[in-house]
């Protein structure tokens, strides 16, 4: 351990050799405060992070002060598993009064989990949680609102037939005689939204409102449970830009107003725009926290896809094939009408393995499953092979797409089947599976079997239930069922996340395989090490657009950072020299 | 141990401790509503083991094992009812709309058994598939009004349960009834369209023999087809079949015509095989689609299970008759068995939960 500064009782600790953030000081010390707000505390500000490749330590500003206030909510070495899944692993962060938190991190990072441990739906299998320096002990969401803690859920939670009041007041209904007092609750509520400058009329029926206003609806019911500690969980994905920027101006009243804000989100502009502080989650791990003026998107980036172990993969020459995937012009809105692809075009030969790049949310999700046919296709055609495939029903694409997808829990697979139930999805209905639709027992047990020994997936009895499996392995079956396939495609997305090293290498070495036998390969993936080790050809994704492309071998870290925040000026091809 | 394809064989003792783990949590069920129902008896001042014993008597024994035959009668309808409502459940879809496809299967049975000139030899046959049909058909309107409407299925199959019995119920008062007679019944089918009785003192017929092949045809399809591979998966997890490829709109319409046939045949065998004739509310009245839904649950929608449950629910009625001849304790004793032990079942499912979350 190294001491980098030391004010009397404020000595400020770096921890050099922690790869996980745990807290700077129990003192309630942070990286940085808000200015306005931190009077009468120390202003300190620095950063304490530590990854794979380099040791960062510093520490800015130390300006001793009389004394330390207690953090408003204090997270203590917080562990959650489900199963085998260790979704938190002794995750510590401390929130200000009155300081925008930005909490970021990859999708199955463990925002969502450590979230609904602040709202009393999951407890915590180790640590303890602190409001104002008191332990406290959430059953329930109800505890959580008592102790002044309040959520705005991603889906909205309203009641689309009431109007605004009664969704507002819903469960703190102020009453007179026993019965609901509405004069009372639209006065109370036109006065919070003008405090906080929400223009919302709270005679309206929520279902007739679109959904910036629905989102202040839910800011406002939060607020009217008198909230001090306000949980945005990704508020802007349902939101236009428009509507993110008004959203932001009511986070900033809030502030003003004295209310604290964790803001989740995997957006890095809006961490750099509204943020005073950041807390990076990897892997259900803090891998850094960060103030955000003294930072930059590549640095944060860098926290949120980072790799500790560099693997090394060696990766034969293979010679390219003719063009098995083709896009042209793909466009993507989602349910909102937001465009989440905007006009993207490349193409995949076989042999050829290409990786998208790229913090998740900008798009690629809704790439994939358009390819897959999952997603309606609104502009642009896909062409597999020649043959435009843009219509094909999903049912007829599975059979020349493999697809290893992103969830392999939720999608990938079917906890409660057998093993061989698992391997066989896909292939149900073709010989020697199955003849003129019946099952043949025999035939399955000899697949299954050759596919879980080709595959070295460690399983008791192929007629075990998948739930036995352990992550790893169960990637492992999802592989063995994809690539077994010999389809001339094979989508695989974020195909390591959450696996160890030994899986980790594994899922590489058969990727490269297929890419071997002349396939083609779409790898999509938010850790560049995996995208750089992999890929012959990397296009970089970010705002639903490709914002530039770069040769596997030649590609570096910093530069892929920087396209990846968007902070890459221009379209940069691989034929032409990449500056820097 | 290998066999011809050189796979290991599961060990035998694996294979029985699943089998076990399967049958716990009914059998558990079971024994904790015999419990707790022979606590009550014990405090309403009677002899628990006398009503039981009463009860065993009223379900099995009699001259000629006469009650057993009267329990395998009810059951007929239980279980066809049951497994019209496992056959979706083991899709994660709910029909709870059995009642009403029973109904009009059962009322268009009869219609067109009495008023059709249909040859005596492919009479029951003709008749038994209109029914079908006429169920299947109802049950597709319940989920047309969920793909097009947005109406949640358990909403839709629930509500169409009411304009089928109050429309029957209608039509057997006016047009189709039966003057001569003063109930709210049609005339009578031809013999050609009546089920022959197996025993003499209860109404057991051969439909039995259409609702065990319905069993038996379902776990067949289910466990050893594509398309039962293609429901079994879209029931343990939606996502993973329409990933894997399954058209599953297309499937879930299938189901429920099939979920809704066997309704519809279960009404027609009950009015061809016990009263020869559409009698107003004598499909209803039973709550046989409730009873069925219970076993089907209760069986974790397993065909062969819902067979068991729907056998011991029949024997639970029918026990309860003969209870009450003997000890006088009242027959609405065997309904409050069949709610506690859909209650165990309901609390033993939330336990696993618990313990899976924790």
């Amino acid at each position: 351990m190294r001491v980098l500064g030391k004010t009397g009782r404020n000595a400020f600790h770096c921890v050099p050799d922690q790869f996980t953030g745990r807290r700077l000081g129990r003192s309630g010390m942070r990286p940085c405060q808000t200015p306005s707000i931190a009077r009468g505390r120390q202003l300190v500000c620095g950063l304490t992070v530590a990854h794979g490749m380099g040791k960062v330590s510093l520490a800015l500003d130390m300006i001793p002060s009389a004394q330390t206030a207690a953090p408003l909510l204090q997270l203590a070495t917080i562990s959650k598993s489900f199963g085998a899944v260790r979704a938190l692993k002794e995750v510590s962060f401390d929130l200000l009064a009155g300081e925008v938190h930005a909490l970021l991190g990859e999708n199955g990072a463990g925002k969502t989990t450590l979230m609904n441990i602040l709202y009393g739906l999951f407890q915590p299998d180790e640590g303890e949680i602190y409001v104002r320096g008191q332990r406290v002990d959430f059953r329930s969401p109800a505890d959580s609102i008592r102790a002044g803690l309040g959520m705005v859920h991603q889906q909205f939670m309203l009641f689309p037939s009431l109007s605004v009041a009664e969704n507002v007041i819903y469960g703190f209904e102020p009453t007179r005689y026993g019965i609901i007092d509405r004069k009372v609750a639209v006065q109370e509520i036109k006065e919070l939204s003008n405090r906080y400058h929400m223009e919302v009329d709270p005679t309206q029926r929520v279902g007739n409102l679109p959904v910036g206003i629905c989102q202040k609806v839910e800011i406002l019911k939060a607020l009217f449970r008198k909230a001090n500690i306000l949980i945005l969980d990704e508020p802007t994905a349902v939101l236009t830009p428009q509507e993110r920027d008004g959203l932001f101006i009511i986070m900033r009243g809030l502030r003003e107003q004295g209310k604290t804000i964790l803001f989740i989100t995997h957006k890095l502009n809006e961490v750099m725009a509204i943020s005073d502080n950041a807390t990076v989650l990897r892997n259900g791990r803090v891998t850094a926290e960060l103030c955000t003026k003294d930072t930059n998107p590549e640095e944060i980036t860098r926290y949120i896809v980072g790799r500790e172990v560099m693997l090394e993969f060696e990766k034969p020459k293979q010679q390219l094939g003719n063009e098995v995937l083709k896009l042209e012009g793909i466009k993507v809105n989602d349910e909102h009408g937001l465009e989440m692809v905007k006009d993207i075009s490349f193409h995949i030969k076989g042999g050829e393995i290409v990786g998208v790049a790229g913090v998740s949310g900008n798009g690629q999700e809704e790439l994939v499953e358009v390819i897959m046919g999952l997603r309606p296709l609104d502009g642009g055609a896909i062409h597999l092979e020649g043959k435009d495939i843009s219509h094909l029903p999903l049912n007829k694409r599975r059979k020349i797409i493999s697809y290893i997808p992103e969830d392999r829990f939720g999608v990938g697979s079917v906890i409660g089947a057998s093993i061989s139930e698992n391997l066989i999805m896909g292939y149900q209905s073709q010989a020697p599976i199955s003849k003129r639709w019946i099952l043949r027992p025999r035939s399955i047990a000899s697949f299954t079997y050759s596919l879980v020994s080709q595959f070295g997936i460690k399983v008791a009895h192929i007629s075990e239930s998948a739930s036995n499996l352990s992550g790893g392995n169960l990637q492992k079956a999802v592989l063995a069922r994809e690539l077994s396939h010999g389809s001339p495609l094979v989508i695989a997305d974020q195909p390591t996340r959450g696996l160890d090293v030994g899986s980790t290498e594994f899922v590489y070495k058969q990727l490269v395989d297929y890419r071997l036998k002349g396939k083609a390969v779409l790898l999509i993936s938010a850790d560049l090490n995996e995208i750089i080790c992999l890929s012959d050809r990397i296009l970089v994704m970010f705002e639903g657009q490709i914002v530039g492309e770069v040769p596997g071998g030649r590609a570096e870290e910093n530069i892929l950072g920087l396209m990846m925040t968007g902070a890459w000026n221009g379209h940069h091809r691989a034929d032409k020299p990449l500056a820097g | 141990m290998e066999n011809s394809t050189g796979v290991p064989r599961l060990p035998f003792k694996n294979r029985l401790f699943n089998a076990i783990g399967v049958l716990q949590g009914p059998v558990l069920a079971i024994i904790g509503s015999i419990v707790v129902g022979g606590i009550i008896i014990l405090v309403s001042g009677r002899n628990p083991f006398e009503a039981y014993w009463a009860m065993l008597k009223g379900a099995f024994a009699g001259e000629r094992l006469i009650n057993l035959a009267a329990t395998l009668n009810r059951a007929v309808p239980i279980v066809g009812m049951g497994l019209a409502a496992a056959i979706p459940l083991k899709a994660g879809l709910f029909n709870i709309g059995g009642e009403g496809q029973m109904v009009l299967g059962g009322f268009s049975a009869a219609l067109i058994a009495i008023y059709l000139p249909i040859p005596d030899a492919i009479m029951l046959p003709v008749v038994l598939v209109s029914a079908a049909i006429v169920g299947g058909l109802y049950a597709l309107l319940a989920i047309t009004i969920e793909d097009r409407f947005n109406v949640p299925l358990l909403i839709a199959t629930l509500l169409l349960n009411y304009p089928a019995r109050l429309l029957t119920t209608y039509f057997v008062k006016n047009q189709f009834r039966d003057t001569v007679t003063a109930a709210n019944q049609t005339l009578p089918v031809p013999a050609a369209a009546r089920f022959a009785l197996l025993t003499t003192g209860s109404m057991l017929n051969t439909g039995i023999f259409i609702i065990i092949s319905l069993i038996i045809i379902s776990a067949l399809v289910i466990h050893r087809t594509v398309p039962g591979y293609n429901l079994r998966m879209a029931g343990l997890n939606r996502r993973f079949a329409i990933y894997g490829g399954v058209d599953i709109r297309m499937l879930e319409f299938k189901i429920m015509f099939l979920s809704g046939a066997v309704a519809g045949i279960v009404g027609a065998v009950v009015v061809l095989g016990v009263f020869y004739r559409y009698v107003d509310m004598s499909l209803t009245a039973p709550a046989y689609a409730w009873v069925g839904l219970m076993a089907a649950i209760l069986s974790r929608a397993d065909p062969l299970g819902v067979a068991l449950a729907g056998f011991i629910f029949s024997a639970i009625t029918t026990g309860g008759y003969g209870m009450e001849r003997d000890t006088s304790i009242p027959r609405e004793m065997s309904v409050f068995l069949q709610a506690l032990i859909i209650m165990f079942m309901a609390v033993r499912t939330s336990f696993q939960l618990k313990r899976k979350t924790r």
